[in-house]
């Protein structure tokens, strides 16, 4: 039996288990703190920094998806500073790649987009980078597009913890930093892939997808992941 | 380590060396780094052919997407063939200070490469596979700077004359 | 050998002091990377070989190195009973005649002597070489060795790192023996704690917490790593430590894999340092093989192993985290914590990561307790740090200084200033995570939480000395080039945040920057330092916000200007020569016309560059020479004496009016505006010139009978024949410039008078005003203002100037009254408080002056003059003085001695410096700085008053020719665009069609100087000393120019 903790999020006295999340806590009790790399049912690697927030008697801010909470802590979750910085850290996922709402399956749906328009991101100040991306459509069922990846790492998980496959991983590094299938083969020709598609399932924007759907038609099953955890853990 | 082979090995020349490199870092930490730097510095163009990272990932059971991120991801490794002389030039902070981005274009220039590289780190070979220039971020040398690595030599305090001269020279040298 | 118990330790021990104090001479080479990349292999091998072939008793051996760098390869030499002799810069042909030396007893190659040591203590153990050498310096009494504690460098250079032996010798092993012995872990940790032993790899964080929560950790299983992944560019001490005392590291794991129970250690180390692998490697065999390390430590029961890692190049596995995740053999990239490494490290287990610095100073601390420890350091940093002091800085190499010590010690007094005597403008510490600190601010004590405050931090140590030549944009630029090429990319900000970072600095250092980019840039740098998940993320905007805060005007340069100061960023320049010029001549084109045989193309181009290219020609400061890329082959291009040779084949010939004409045909349309220029010195000539160019009229007013200003009034005939000069203001004249001389502007005519009647005013009246130094004395007839008295030479006046004539100063103005003197058939003395090398004058002249027979005094600080009966000057009296520390301006201060000298005199001549003197502008509404210099716009030049724009010594205080003409033309171009609302400067230029191809091979031809009237001759009359150049050597001075105006990416 885990230990009860005592928690104050934006001034509410919340009760808590010790070992938790703030993040875990502070959606569980409706609390809004934006996160893009986090999925309920994969671990945490606290790498959008969207989930950043102020903690009692530490100077710096820290990530809501990989901090526990602890007793008598006070957390605030936005600030003018939290809320600059957020804006910030979208505007340049926007800047990084070719993000084209107009043009894509997941408009309308795509949790990037739903930032934006939380965040009040109408604009982007920064110049940008538009880089020249491939889109991988070997596979039968699915296409992946570079230009609309954010690198959340959340497909990367979902095949490696979930499934187990592990035909995902980040290569390369910096700002040249790019989601590969194996030894950088086309997706199609992936052999270890299994082709369950719960990596599509879990992308956030558009740059996994089922094929044949139109602009603004790909939704996606979000809660695939959480409920085989879940399920994995009550057997 | 004997790990279910479930996919066929590919063929990889020296496959008894490779054998005996995995076998020798079995266990250890870091073994997968030490693994593909003592390939690299086995090949004879200095670098990690598709086939052996497909073969070292199946022989050691990391998957083939961690092998290949680890590749990619460190500096040292290069997947395609390295120039038979390497020209490194050092972009450390003393080097800068002292002029090394001068060198570098100057080297390039004179080799007739002309692409600025990748965002992560500079290698360029010339198509005939003489020569490949490289950036490294510092040779620790810094008393010396600037500093240029020439086929392993360390050269110091160097003029962009003497840095054309000495590359001339291992061109004329190879071309007779 | 296994050591399993005290005797046999003793006995290494013993043997290992036999090898480092033999019966018979020792010679040991540094061969750490350093020494061998300036030739240490072949001087070592050149021992061996003279050794072998003369079958000589005497022990050869390797070293490490002993850290001076700049001084390499050294070589110590020691004969039984003597101390031990430290030689630097040794080649191959100095061994003869130091082993002859040695076997001799006669001296050796004294340019290579360094310093000697008597003593030394290992802190572990004690040596006592010998006495002798009187001659040969102690090594602390070294600039670059005094104030050094040698605590982690405590053997480096003086044992061979490849024998335990030597090691053991000086009392290595002996503290983890000691705690073996003990058996009391607690109080281990308990010591390290109360030492306040901290990370030595940048952080900072306590040591003995950290050993305190992996000790506390359960079971057995945890690890203990070293990380030696330095990776500062800039930082190379981890590198030296390694190579030179690989055992010292070992026994400071050693001790606390024994104190935190943990019985694996692993080093993590750079595969760039090929070196220090192979002596690690050598170093772990060898404490295998003698039983330090392995299942029963020195025989005590203790089991510790340790494994060696190589890193593959990636800068963030500094990051203990990534580190762990490299060492898992993944990506090195970093995770979240908590977890810290000490709950769940590699491969899930406890684990304790040390920077190597900090393993160093294990054994110390446990030897000598933590009181001695906490001796050396400031309250809050006890012990020492290790920094490589590089870049532009005389002395480099490696320093380890307590921390606390100031800034300026390590630059000024261990480095000893500048390279090539240079001003130093800032230095750069804590690498990537760091930040540029101002020279201003050299008096910060160098420890965690000091520069922290600065923003910038101490970081492993690098030190990076920075002159005028660097642009501290660029700087902020290569840095964030450097952490964005060496992120992980995890995370959003430091990914995609130090990419945008970079290509907003790309459009400061390509001029296409805006204002609105500074505070976007600040913003998002601030950002990145507070969300990213790492420490380089968080600490990579450091470098671009330290500069915003300290260099903020740079960026303002490169962003209102256009203009790189350091001529770094070319995309702001044509060519670097263009960039130092304060016209901004182009120089390439005039050299590339006048190649190509058009002397009036050439002189066109010259001249509507620089309306004075005569004068200019002769008294130029010449920055061009300093920044002139031929330089780098043999000395730069004589770009000064070529525009004068141009200017003087037009000016002085019949070619003069169809020159003019083709000027006059650059001319816009007349405007109608009307502008006064008060001043008719340089300044005001250049911007006269440009306005009337321009098609405005222009009046100039003056008070004194004729143009030129201090040209013409200060500067003496020898320097500047007035002929020159006055077919320069008759060109100036006939663009339309009109002059109204003999007015005095303040006196006969107000500014507010002007400001009725002109569009707009500018102001350039020169520093006419000599200070007067308070000195006994001055009141005696006899002392005499330089200017006044230059004045009256030039217009031909009777001079009060006696037989025997003292000038005190060392600027230009006290050269020029000096050698006028000497023509007026006296003799003279300069007396000058500094050292030759700080003098402002400009060093041909001082060298001139010498031939002429001027003496002069330096270090020597006048003191009072002395009078006789009649109030005449009879002799001035000087205090000696001796350089003692820098001040702000980089220059040794002079200190006062014991010793007085006097010279006897008759006429003393002050020429300590000129100021302005803002008279004329009293009730104008204008604002002053204290000075009395003028306050005007950086950029606009307009002062606090609209349409009033000032510019020259007037805003400068006093300066030179052309940095006052620099202000004149760019006035005219502020006042012309401010007055029509356009830019309209590249109008008056003609499109020149020239060559655009660089020479394939540079020719082999030096450098062309001038011809000079004998120096006998010339000290009669006042006949030009500088012949210039000729016109073949100038055109063969033209072939020199290596075209860097065409820029290397078109080639």
């Amino acid at each position: 039996m885990a230990e009860k903790v005592k928690v104050r999020i934006d001034g509410e006295v919340i009760a808590a288990q010790a070992g938790q999340t703030i993040l875990e806590v502070a959606r569980a009790n409706n609390k809004y703190i934006p996160a893009l790399c986090y999925m309920e049912g994969l671990s945490s690697v606290g790498a959008c920094r969207l989930c950043m927030v102020e903690v009692s008697g530490v100077t710096k801010l820290v990530p809501a998806c990989t901090t526990p909470v602890q007793e008598g802590q006070a957390v605030v979750t936005a600030s003018p500073q939290i809320d600059s910085y957020r804006q910030i850290a979208i505007e340049l996922l926007f800047a990084e790649r070719n993000h084209v709402c107009a043009v894509c399956v997941s408009s309308g749906h795509c949790e990037l987009q739903s930032l934006a328009q939380e965040h009040g991101v109408t604009h982007v100040r920064y110049p940008y980078s538009c880089p020249r991306l491939p889109v991988d459509t070997t596979h039968p069922r699915y296409v992946l597009d570079h230009n609309r990846c954010v690198l959340c790492g959340r497909c990367v998980r979902t095949c490696a913890e979930i499934e187990g496959a592990h035909v995902w991983d980040i290569a390369g590094r910096g700002i040249g930093s790019h989601l590969v299938s194996e030894l950088q083969r086309p997706w199609g020709e992936a052999t270890s892939c299994t082709s369950c598609g719960k990596c599509v399932q879990a992308c956030p924007t558009g740059a996994m997808a089922e094929k044949g759907w139109a602009v603004e038609e790909m939704t996606k099953q979000r809660t695939v992941v959480s409920r085989l955890t879940s399920m994995r853990e009550g057997s | 380590m004997t790990v279910a082979l479930a996919s066929a090995l590919p063929r990889v020349d020296d496959q008894d060396l490779i054998d005996r490199i995995i076998g020798e870092q079995d266990g250890r930490p870091g073994a997968l780094l030490g693994i593909l730097e003592q390939l690299q510095d086995a090949n004879r163009y200095k670098y990690l052919s598709m086939e052996t990272l497909e073969y070292v990932a199946i022989r050691t059971g990391v998957p083939q997407s961690q092998v290949y991120a680890v590749a990619t991801f460190y500096a040292l490794f290069n997947l395609d063939p390295q120039g038979t002389h390497t020209v490194a030039i050092c972009r450390g902070t003393a080097c800068h200070t002292r002029g090394s981005r001068m060198l570098l274009e100057r080297v390039k220039l004179q080799l007739g490469l002309s692409e600025s590289g990748t965002a992560d780190k500079l290698t360029l070979t010339t198509p005939d596979r003489r020569f490949t220039v490289r950036t490294v971020a510092c040779f620790g040398q810094c008393a010396l700077a600037p500093v240029v690595e020439i086929d392993h030599a360390i050269r110091g305090h160097v003029k962009e004359q003497a840095l054309i001269r000495e590359v001339d020279q291992l061109r004329r040298d190879g071309s007779r | 050998m296994k050591i399993q118990d005290i005797a046999a330790f003793a006995a290494v021990r013993e043997a290992g002091l036999a090898k480092l104090l033999p019966s018979r001479p020792r010679i040991a080479v540094g061969m750490g990377t350093c020494g061998s990349g300036n030739g240490a292999e072949a001087v070592y091998h050149a021992f061996k070989n003279e050794i072998d072939s003369r079958g000589l008793d005497i022990g050869l051996s390797p070293v490490g190195c002993f850290g001076f760098c700049a001084e390499e390869p050294l070589v110590n030499v020691w004969v039984p009973g003597r101390p031990l002799l430290m030689l630097r810069r040794v080649r191959p042909n100095h061994v003869d005649d130091i082993l002859d030396a040695v076997g001799h007893n006669t001296p050796v190659p004294a340019e290579t002597v360094l310093c000697k040591i008597e003593e030394w203590d290992h802190l572990t153990g004690h040596i006592k070489y010998g006495v002798g050498y009187p001659d040969v310096p102690l090594w602390r009494d070294v600039p670059f060795f005094h104030g050094q504690v040698k605590i982690v460098l405590r053997n480096c250079g003086l044992i061979n790192p490849d024998d335990i032996e030597e090691y053991v010798g000086i009392g290595g092993y002996q503290a983890l023996y000691k705690v073996l012995i003990d058996q009391n872990p607690a109080a281990v940790i308990e010591q390290v704690k109360a030492a306040k032993l901290r990370g030595r790899g940048g952080a900072g964080f306590l040591t003995g917490n950290k050993w305190e929560f992996l000790a506390k950790a359960p079971g057995p299983d945890k690890f203990l790593v070293c990380n030696a992944d330095e990776g500062d560019p800039g930082a190379y001490m981890n590198r030296n430590e390694i190579e030179s005392d690989p055992h010292a590291l070992l026994e400071g794991m050693l001790i606390a894999g024994y104190v935190t129970g943990a019985a694996r250690g692993i080093i993590y180390v750079r595969a760039e340092y090929p070196l220090a692998v192979m002596r690690l490697e050598r170093a772990i065999e060898q404490a295998r093989e003698y039983g330090v390390l392995g299942d029963n430590v020195l025989g005590r029961g203790f089991a510790f192993d340790l494994a060696l890692v190589e890193g593959a190049g990636a800068f963030v596995c500094g990051e203990e985290t990534a580190l762990i995740a490299s060492l898992e053999g993944k990506a090195g990239r970093p995770r979240t914590r908590p977890p810290f490494p000490a709950q769940k490290g590699l491969l899930g287990k406890p684990t304790n990561i040390n920077n190597v610095e900090t393993w160093y100073n294990v054994a110390p601390i446990v030897s000598k307790g933590p009181a001695w420890f906490t001796e050396t350091g400031s309250p809050r940093s006890a012990g020492t740090k290790v920094f490589s002091l590089v870049g532009k800085v005389h002395n480099t190499g490696l320093v380890e200084m307590p921390l606390g010590t100031p800034l300026s010690t390590f630059i000024y007094d261990i480095g000893e200033g500048g390279t090539n005597g240079r001003d130093i403008k800032a230095v750069q510490t804590g690498g990537p995570s760091g930040g540029c600190i101002p020279a201003d601010m050299f008096d910060t004590p160098v420890d965690y939480e000091t520069l922290a405050q600065l923003g910038s931090i101490m970081g492993s140590g690098g030190m990076v000395v920075m002159d005028a030549d660097n642009c501290m944009v660029d700087v902020a630029r290569y840095f964030i080039e450097f952490t964005h090429s060496e992120s992980c990319g995890k995370c959003v900000p430091c990914r995609v945040g130090l990419d945008k970072a970079l290509r907003m600095l790309d459009r400061f250092t390509t001029g296409v920057a805006s204002q609105d980019d500074l505070p976007l840039l600040d913003e998002l740098c601030r950002m990145v330092r507070d969300t990213s998940l790492c420490g380089l993320g968080q600490s990579a905007p450091n470098p671009v916000l330290t500069s915003l805060r300290h260099f903020r005007h740079e960026f303002e340069d490169h962003i209102v200007a256009k203009r790189c100061r350091a001529g770094v960023c070319q995309d702001l320049a044509l060519s670097p020569c263009e960039n130092s010029c304060p016209l901004h001549m182009n120089i390439p084109r005039f050299l590339q016309l006048y190649k190509e045989g058009r002397l009036e193309d050439a002189f066109l181009s010259v001249v509507l560059d620089n309306p004075l290219p005569a004068s200019t020609g002769r008294v130029c400061q010449h920055p061009c020479d300093d920044r002139c890329r031929r330089a780098g082959i043999d000395e730069p291009v004589n770009m000064r004496d070529v525009h004068r040779l141009i200017a003087d084949e037009i000016l002085l010939s019949d070619r003069f009016d169809a020159a003019v004409e083709r000027v006059r045909e650059r001319r816009l349309e007349p405007t109608g505006r009307e502008v006064a220029v008060v001043g008719a010195g340089p300044t005001g000539l250049a911007c006269a010139y440009y306005l009337a160019l321009f098609g405005h009229s222009v009046v100039v007013y003056d008070s004194r009978p004729a143009a030129g200003g201090m040209l013409r009034y200060a500067l003496p005939e020898y320097r500047l024949p007035k002929a020159v000069l006055d077919k320069e203001i008759e060109l100036i004249e006939r663009m339309g410039v009109r002059f109204l001389f003999n007015v005095d502007v303040g006196n006969d005519i107000s500014l507010n008078d002007l400001a009725h009647q002109y569009d707009a005013v500018f102001m350039a009246i020169g520093t006419w005003k000599e200070a007067w130094v308070y000195l006994p004395g001055t009141e005696l007839t006899g002392v005499l203002p330089a200017l006044p008295f230059l004045e009256a030479v030039s217009r031909e006046q009777e001079v009060p100037v006696g037989k025997k004539v003292v000038v005190i100063g060392g600027g230009n103005a006290a050269i020029d009254s000096a050698r006028t003197a000497r023509r007026l058939g006296a003799e003279v003395t300069v007396v000058y408080r500094r050292e030759r090398r700080d003098m402002p004058a400009i060093p041909e002249e001082i060298e001139a002056a010498e031939h002429e027979g001027v003496r002069v005094a330096y270090l020597a600080s006048p003191h009072r003059i002395i009078g006789d009966k009649n109030g005449q000057v009879r002799a001035l009296e000087a205090v000696m003085t001796k350089p003692g520390e820098f001040d702000t301006s980089g220059r040794r201060r002079p200190v006062p001695t014991d010793e007085v000298i006097r010279i006897e005199c008759d006429t003393v001549i002050l020429a300590v410096g000129e100021k302005v003197d803002p008279d004329f502008c009293r009730a104008s509404g204008l604002t002053l700085k204290e000075d009395g210099t003028i306050v005007a716009d950086r950029y606009s030049l307009e002062t606090s008053r609209e349409r009033f724009y000032a510019g020259g010594d007037l805003i400068t205080g006093a300066s030179n020719v052309s940095n006052a003409m620099g202000y004149g033309k760019k006035a005219a171009r502020n006042i012309d665009k401010r007055l029509m609302g356009q830019k309209r400067f590249p109008q008056l230029l003609p499109e020149f069609t020239y060559v655009m191809k660089p020479p394939e091979e540079p020719v082999d031809i030096g450098r062309h100087t001038p011809s000079e009237t004998p120096a006998a001759e010339r000290v009669q009359s006042y006949q030009e000393v500088s012949l210039g150049l000729t016109p073949v050597a100038a055109l063969e001075e033209t072939s020199r120019c290596l075209r860097c105006d065409i820029h290397t990416t078109e080639r």
